[in-house]
């Protein structure tokens, strides 16, 4: 192949073994992962997703079923273990255990300090039914959504969005007092306004460098029917401390912090119409699943590396043109030696969608590498 | 089931409410304790007892000290003018190990921390206030942590504290934001207490 000119420049990132102990319905679980394309095939209920959640937790340290820990130790056990590889510029071994007495997390044998020592380690991209939520859903999705893409690219801001989280529960504590202290409460707002307006210039960068990525991913699975828009909708419109003083009775009443960053959202806009309200169910499935590309596509230019995809179930959803639309983006992931997990059931698998995979079969909590899969 | 004996349960209860010990290590802890030469144990205790018998607070600053007054403040060769006021005693071993500092301490004893219940009120400011009053004090060196508690408290007492004829720095960044004292080597300290800026009032 001609690729491998290009290869070398490249840097990848893979998960090289995912090791599972009664996590889910895995009692027990140990499994080698090359590079490349994997296909998760089962009935439902096996537990094809508990992979990915797995895969997903190693890189975020959640679940994307945004569940805590206990509901994913396995029935009946006291905890759950998670090990993997993961081989990029080099070599790391996680290994995390949790129950609810105890919750370690090491990497390469040191227990993990800090948590931005951590993350990034492992970076993916999960394409699943609730990602509909980032168009339908509140306007927290959407922050969430920004801020994943932003913690993604940027190694100061989980702690800054830290940060002015503290500060906001401080001062909605402070707020709840009978009488306020207002010098202390202005303490708390500096501290809120500092963190707060880095978060907003953070957001209002990031938009305007994602917007182009998801309107194109979007003119491709939606065979250019609508135009999108991408719009960041600030709390703040142009001095938080003033804007915050302004909105003293307010808070009073509310007995809480009403303006700064925790009340952002980002617009989605079809044909410049709302989507969440005008948009068919259609329409927003398919702006959700634009977005997660375009994730994946931001990821990857930031990082020069493609992020690992999860993709749960989704094929079966979409129509043989959004897939064709959908396919470039396995096809680079696969040119850029990424790696690839994705599930299906047998019934819901689109034959034309049989390219070059690695099969696996989920059955009862086991994984067994198919014979005959083509590599 | 193996059954284990009721006192060694009360103990490991006792010993997981203390700080930096889990459940584990204190199961450890206890196992060992009941299994060892009872000579030693009983040193452990009394040992233990003694300790809390001679420490008490510094009724000036607040330090950990067996006389009150404290050495620190008892010692005429310290700067009087220039007091250094820091969250909890420990903090006070730190900036000592540092040994750039020469004048006298005050111990806050914590921070505003409206999410556990910490007010002003709560904290030895009136102490300071009452010793602005009394000793010559033309300068406080502001050295809390800088989480956003630490930092929120220090412009609290920027505020509260401002008066004619009186000084009010804070240590310089360079403790690792988000962070105590104790995180920061000496280096970093001695250079945070050199670089100390001034407080706009
Ligand atoms: N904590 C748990 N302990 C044991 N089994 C679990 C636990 N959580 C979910 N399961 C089981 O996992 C299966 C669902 O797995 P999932 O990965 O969602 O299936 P699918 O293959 O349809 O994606 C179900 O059989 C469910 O009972
Ligand atoms: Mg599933
Ligand atoms: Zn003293």
């Amino acid at each position: 192949m001609a690729a491998e000119s290009t290869q070398r420049l490249r840097r990848t990132m893979h998960l090289a073994y995912l090791r599972l102990r009664d996590f889910r319905n895995y009692g027990r679980l140990d499994a080698d992962f090359e590079p490349g394309f994997h296909l998760l095939l089962g009935d439902n209920a096996q537990g094809k997703t508990n992979i990915l959640e797995a895969i997903y937790l190693i890189a975020t340290l959640r679940s994307f079923r945004g569940v805590g820990g206990a509901p994913m130790i396995r029935h009946g056990q006291k905890g759950y273990f998670v090990g993997a590889k993961i081989v990029s510029q080099g070599e790391h071994e996680v290994k995390m255990y949790w129950s609810a007495q105890e919750r370690s997390l090491s990497l390469d044998g040191r227990p993990v300090q800090k948590l931005t020592d951590y993350l990034g380690v492992l970076r993916t991209v999960v394409f699943c039914t609730e990602d509909l939520q980032l168009v339908k859903g509140p306007a927290r999705a959407r922050r969430r959504f920004m801020d994943l893409l932003l913690s993604q690219t940027h190694s100061t801001y989980l702690p800054l969005l830290q940060r002015y989280t503290q500060a906001l529960r401080a001062r909605n504590a402070l707020l709840r007092q009978p009488i306020v202290d207002p010098v202390a409460l202005e303490g708390f707002s500096r501290e809120l306004v500092r963190a707060g307006d880095e978060i907003i210039r953070l957001r209002r960068e990031l938009v305007p460098r994602f917007s182009p990525l998801a309107q194109e991913a979007h003119h491709r699975i939606s065979a250019g029917a609508e135009a999108l828009r991408l719009e960041y909708q600030p709390s703040v419109k142009s001095d938080f401390t003033t804007e915050l003083a302004q909105s003293a009775a307010r808070e009073r009443s509310y007995r809480s912090t009403v303006i700064g960053p925790h009340r952002d959202d980002l617009q989605l806009l079809l044909a410049d119409r709302a989507a969440a309200q005008f948009g068919s169910e259609g329409q927003k499935r398919t702006l959700a699943i634009a977005l997660k590309m375009a994730q994946a596509d931001y990821v990857t230019g930031i990082h020069s590396a493609p992020p690992v995809l999860l993709i749960d179930d989704i094929m079966g959803e979409l129509d043989a043109k959004r897939r064709a639309g959908f396919l470039p983006l396995l096809e680079r992931a696969h040119q850029a030696r990424g790696q690839v997990f994705m599930t299906a059931t047998e019934a819901n698998w689109p034959e034309d969608l049989a390219q070059e995979s690695l099969g696996w079969r989920v059955e009862r909590g086991t994984l067994v590498k198919q014979a005959g899969s083509s590599g | 089931m193996p059954v284990i004996p009721q006192p060694v349960t009360h103990l490991v209860a006792a010993l997981a409410k203390l700080p930096g010990i889990g459940p584990r290590s204190a199961e450890r802890i206890a196992l060992y304790l009941v299994q060892a030469e009872s000579g030693s144990v009983r040193q452990l205790a009394d040992t233990i007892l003694d300790a809390r018998d001679r420490v008490r607070l510094c009724e000036i600053c607040g330090a950990l000290t067996e006389q009150s007054p404290c050495a620190i403040c008892s010692d005429a060769r310290r700067d009087a003018s220039l007091v250094c006021l820091v969250e909890r005693p420990v903090d006070i071993l730190s900036i000592e190990k540092s040994g750039t500092f020469h004048g006298k301490y005050h111990v806050l004893g914590g921070k505003i921390s409206p999410l556990d219940g910490v007010e002003p009120e709560d904290l030895n400011i009136a102490g300071l206030e009452r010793r602005l009053k009394q000793e010559p004090i033309k300068e406080v060196v502001i050295a809390l942590g800088t989480d956003v508690e630490g930092d929120a408290t220090g412009f609290y007492l920027a505020k509260r504290l401002a008066r004619d004829g009186l000084k009010i720095t804070r240590i310089a960044h360079g403790i690792p934001a988000g962070s105590g004292l104790e995180y920061a080597d000496e280096v970093t300290l001695s250079r945070a207490l050199e670089g100390r800026r001034e407080m706009a009032p």
